[in-house]
């Protein structure tokens, strides 16, 4: 079925809701806005040393440091969303978008929708810090449109995880279920170091880790030197299929859950 | 309010009514919440789906209005198979559930341009049509006030007007009057009748406040343990279940006997409140004349002398052997005749 007028504009009404109280309410906003400028100043001011490793051959730290932050603080607002559609099927909010939208999938756009607008504050900002940080941009316009738009990929796998669980377990109390498996799969790709410096058991574990492909794509896209891409763009595309599936499928368990 | 003619004065009565045909929820591992009901709502009709709590109200609500799909059976809603055509069901239905589901960060106003952009109302009616059912919900001073800091009243009326924003031929409440105030409860009960009578809106209306199906519901079904225990209009129920009892409170304890043996001429002994004595009159209320003249030639003094209609609780006792939660507190002192006071004194 083709969408139609009625269903993007019940996506934008959802993601307007989110937006409004995400904005209305800094107890909800800041929170994920802090997340990441803790890591930032954490992992690119506190660890700087770290890029004076031997056979550290990235060009600087901070950008090297970003690229991750970049990847992460788009997840984690994925995450985020995940925390609000429980919420809301927990205060009955849900319910109410079920009974209202003909076509129940233009719910997770929406979500999705206002997650994407989120994340542009998110980016602006740490963006904005890095730079003041001393953070040297090499990439082109078009290598950081890529990096950003891989850091929006890692936000919609995210979203689609975090709602698949969302939407079967309707609860809050779901948060760490989706956070988690969000928040491993980030550290354990090359955080601090380059993947060729990985040792122990960490290497094999990075080396089939996906987040592993956006992180080094991403980085290669802020050095202007563009490698892997197509492995990232691959990487992400296969798990928002994926992805999708498992988040709509989690819909129709809340619609027959009730 | 007396009894009306389903959809009297509707406008719009193209196929929205609602079919149910052996209806049935069952839950994981659970009894069956709705265990094979059948029933028919006419279009414009209201019908009162009366029972206590737990009996299977609010279940049914559910997989009339797409939340929940039904395990077995059929239902029609506007002419629409709930199960197949839930996309198209809910173009054509509005529904306030029992708990409000409200977002207190947002205004009323703000509530309804939520509302109205799910629908996908086109843009340039968006605030045209929210302010319109704000202003008929009363609630034109509150709307740019958040809905944390609204009464119960105030957010059942607001859940009310999200309900119709896009003009739904069929409309489900369920219990929009629980926890209300008697002034809230009045207003709702008259915007429930303009919307039947003047829109032509078919109501379908779960309660387990006898008095609201009483006044209501053209019709009622009555619903225990998931299953329909009886179906019609109240006056009718009543009729079926039989006719007025008579109470009396001899003044004279000592002559209770003697007043005992008069009422029994009348009709059959019923359970009566404390000291007083009660008979379910054998032909009906004009037997009430009769028992007052026996009291008066046998010089039995009264302290009081009541005439109760069977009330919708006397039904669900007579269907289903005990009577339904919370009913007697709201229902008898607007179900019951003034008494009369020292019938046989002279």
């Amino acid at each position: 079925m083709i969408p139609d007028r009625k269903y993007f504009s019940a996506g934008w009404a959802v993601a307007w809701r989110y937006l409004h109280n995400l904005y209305t309410k800094p107890a909800v906003f800041v929170p994920g806005l802090i997340f990441p400028l803790f890591f930032l100043a954490a992992f690119a001011g506190g660890l700087s040393a770290v890029g004076d490793t031997p056979k550290f051959d990235y060009y600087d730290f901070t950008a090297f440091q970003f690229c991750f932050i970049l990847i992460q603080a788009s997840a984690l607002a994925g995450v985020f969303v995940g925390f609000s559609i429980a919420g809301d099927f927990e205060q009955g909010m849900g319910r109410r978008m079920m009974l209202a939208t003909s076509r129940r999938s233009s719910i997770l756009l929406g979500y999705a929708i206002g997650a994407a607008l989120r994340l542009i504050v998110v980016w602006v900002i740490i963006t904005g810090v890095s730079l003041l940080a001393g953070m040297e941009v090499r990439g082109s316009g078009y290598d950081l449109v890529g990096m950003y738009s891989l850091g929006l990929l890692a936000n919609v796998v995210a979203l689609l995880f975090s709602a698949g669980i969302a939407f079967r377990f309707r609860s809050l109390q779901a948060g760490p279920l989706m956070q988690m498996p969000v928040f491993i799969a980030l550290f354990l790709a090359p955080v601090y170091v380059p993947q060729e410096l990985l040792t122990g058991w960490i290497e094999p574990v990075a080396k089939v880790n996906p987040v592993t492909a956006l992180l080094n794509g991403a980085r290669s896209l802020m050095a202007g030197d563009p490698t892997g891409i197509l492995l990232a763009y691959g990487i992400a595309f296969g798990m928002i299929a994926l992805l999708a599936l498992w988040a709509l499928r989690g819909l129709r368990r809340a619609e027959v859950a009730g | 309010m007396p009894e009306r003619e389903a959809g009297q004065g509707a406008p719009n009565t193209q196929s929205n009514g609602i079919e149910v045909e052996g209806l049935v929820r069952q839950f994981k591992n659970g009894p069956k919440a709705v265990d094979g009901i059948s029933l028919t709502v006419e279009p414009g009709e209201i019908y009162g789906f009366l029972g206590p709590n737990g009996a299977g109200k609010s279940t049914t609500v559910h997989m009339l209005t797409t939340l929940l799909p039904p395990t077995a059976g059929s239902a029609r809603v506007a002419g629409l198979d709930v199960a197949n055509q839930g996309a198209e069901v809910r173009k054509l239905i509005g529904a306030a559930l029992q708990e409000a589901a409200l977002d207190p960060n947002l205004t009323g106003r703000e509530h309804m341009k939520l509302q109205t952009a799910l629908h996908g109302l086109p843009r340039e009616e968006r605030v045209r049509r929210g302010d319109e059912l704000i202003e008929r919900v009363g609630l034109s001073s509150a709307a740019d006030r958040r809905v944390g800091g609204y009464s119960g009243g105030m957010k059942r009326r607001l859940d009310l007007a999200l309900a119709l924003v896009h003009r739904p031929r069929v409309l489900f409440l369920d219990e929009p009057t629980t926890g209300l105030d008697p002034q809230s409860r009045a207003s709702l009960w008259e915007e429930v009748t303009r919307l039947s009578t003047q829109d032509g809106v078919t109501v379908f209306l779960t309660t387990q406040y006898l008095e609201e199906a009483d006044q209501l519901a053209n019709r009622v079904g009555i619903i225990d343990a998931g299953k329909i225990a009886a179906e019609g209009t109240p006056s009718a129920l009543k009729a079926e279940i039989g006719r007025p009892s008579v109470e009396v409170l001899p003044v004279d304890p000592e002559r209770r006997g003697e007043a005992e043996q008069i009422l029994l001429r009348f009709g059959t002994a019923v359970p009566a409140a404390r000291d007083a004595l009660s008979v379910r009159l054998n032909e009906g209320i004009n037997e009430l004349a009769a028992i007052v003249r026996s009291f008066d030639s046998a010089g039995i003094e009264l302290a009081s002398l009541g005439l109760n209609e069977p009330t919708l609780d006397d039904v669900f006792l007579a269907k289903t052997g005990r009577h339904l939660e919370g009913a007697g507190e709201a229902d008898s002192a607007e179900m019951r005749l003034p008494e009369v006071e020292a019938a046989g004194s002279s």
